[in-house]
């Protein structure tokens, strides 16, 4: 189980999550195998087998699925740009008490 | 002069970063002397390179972060002195490896430069480190579940984010490094890969990875500043990080940017044995 908040903002109003490369992605499922969080799902029956299921259960700042990802199939957003949204939405908590 | 190596290049067929692999070793072959593996005559027969293994160090070259042939060095139990990925590599140089099954030109610039730089590590002598006979005086607490222990320090100088990492702030500097909850589920950890001494990082920028036998792991570093010492013990000795990941296994010293800023995005002891509880209690460490 994921934890809820993240620096004390709601996880789910964090954009952090992997984006797949289906032209670079070859389906090997190491990333799966990975992740104890269950952020990927394997869809056997599907043309694309593999999706991002539960985005939210992925860690903040964690990208180390893609540091195990042999073709470099799995990107993240800009460190700098969710630090500084975590903090503007900090402060708009703080400014509705 | 480089040391002797003996090479352990992935030699991938599928991927240009595995055809660069094989052709570096082979440059290093020619120029240092060195010995070469080869990774598929040693999945059937191991005597001939166990002996050369342990007779000299050992340099590994992996083409892309599957990272084959430091699998392979972990199944045969051997030390590596040094690892290079070629595909980290490529990036730092900002060159994009071609798709094909041929190196071009382009390649073999890459493959040049490489070679030059590992010349260059081979013969810089590094300083010892600054505050190595750092005091730290830490009091730990600690958290048991089953037979793991995770202690974690109650300093008030010390801080953590909730990507279990630590710094210990000493005036202007502060230390980083990884948790026991990460040393713990990283179980034997193989290789340390340090930021360079005058990298600029960003809070929450990476400062580092380890990685073990079962995954990597990127430093996420608490404070922003600039690198001015690494632990170089933890090139030859990464499992320090598993005996003491808050002393001895330091990571990185850095000379902070904004300090108090950065505090703001920080938690100490009280929330951090909390987060960390709720992990312990969540996670299946095995």
């Amino acid at each position: 189980m994921s934890e809820t908040t993240f620096m004390g903002v709601e996880r789910n109003l964090i954009d952090w999550k992997p984006t797949i490369d289906y032209s670079k992605c070859n389906y090997c499922m190491d990333c799966v195998e990975f992740c104890p969080h269950k952020v990927f799902e394997v869809r056997d029956n599907d043309e694309i087998r593999l999706i991002v299921k539960n985005p939210h259960n992925c860690v903040v700042f964690c990208r180390a699925c893609s540091k195990t990802c042999g073709p470099d199939a799995l990107s993240f957003p800009d460190k700098n740009a969710t630090t500084q949204r975590i903090k503007e939405i900090r402060k708009e908590m703080e400014s509705h008490g | 002069m480089a040391e002797k190596y003996v090479i352990l290049p992935c030699n991938g067929l599928d991927k240009c970063a595995g055809l660069v692999t094989r052709e570096l070793a082979l440059k290093l072959h020619e120029r240092w002397d060195s010995e070469i593996i080869c990774p598929v005559f040693y999945r059937v027969s191991e005597a001939k390179y166990n002996k050369l293994a342990a007779e000299r160090p050992l340099l590994v070259i992996d083409g892309c972060p599957t990272r084959c042939a430091s699998k392979l060095a972990v199944e045969k139990n051997l030390k590596v002195a040094r690892r290079i990925i070629v595909a980290d590599e490529a990036k730092k140089h900002r060159i994009g490896l071609n798709d094909g099954l041929r190196i071009t030109d382009l390649e073999r610039r890459f493959i040049d430069d490489l070679f030059e730089e590992l010349n260059k590590i081979e013969e810089t002598v590094r300083p010892a480190s600054e505050n190595e006979a750092v005091s730290y005086n830490f009091d730990y607490e600690t958290i048991q579940n089953r037979k793991f222990i995770f202690r974690i320090p109650k300093n008030g100088e010390v801080f953590f984010n909730e990507n279990d990492c630590w710094a210990w702030v000493n005036g202007n500097r502060a230390r980083i490094g990884v948790t026991d909850y990460v040393q713990q589920n990283l179980s034997d950890i193989l290789y340390f890969y340090p930021p360079e001494v005058g990298d600029e990082i960003d809070q929450f920028g990476e400062s580092g990875s380890i990685e073990s036998s079962k995954a990597v792991f990127e430093l996420v570093s608490p404070f922003s500043g600039k690198v001015v010492a690494i632990n170089d013990k933890l090139a030859t000795n990464p499992e320090l990080i598993n005996e003491n990941p808050y002393e001895l296994g330091w990571i990185a010293e850095l000379e902070l940017t904004d300090p108090e800023g950065d505090k703001e995005l920080l938690i100490g002891f009280e929330r951090y044995i909390e987060i960390t509880q709720k992990k312990v209690e969540d996670a299946d460490v095995k």
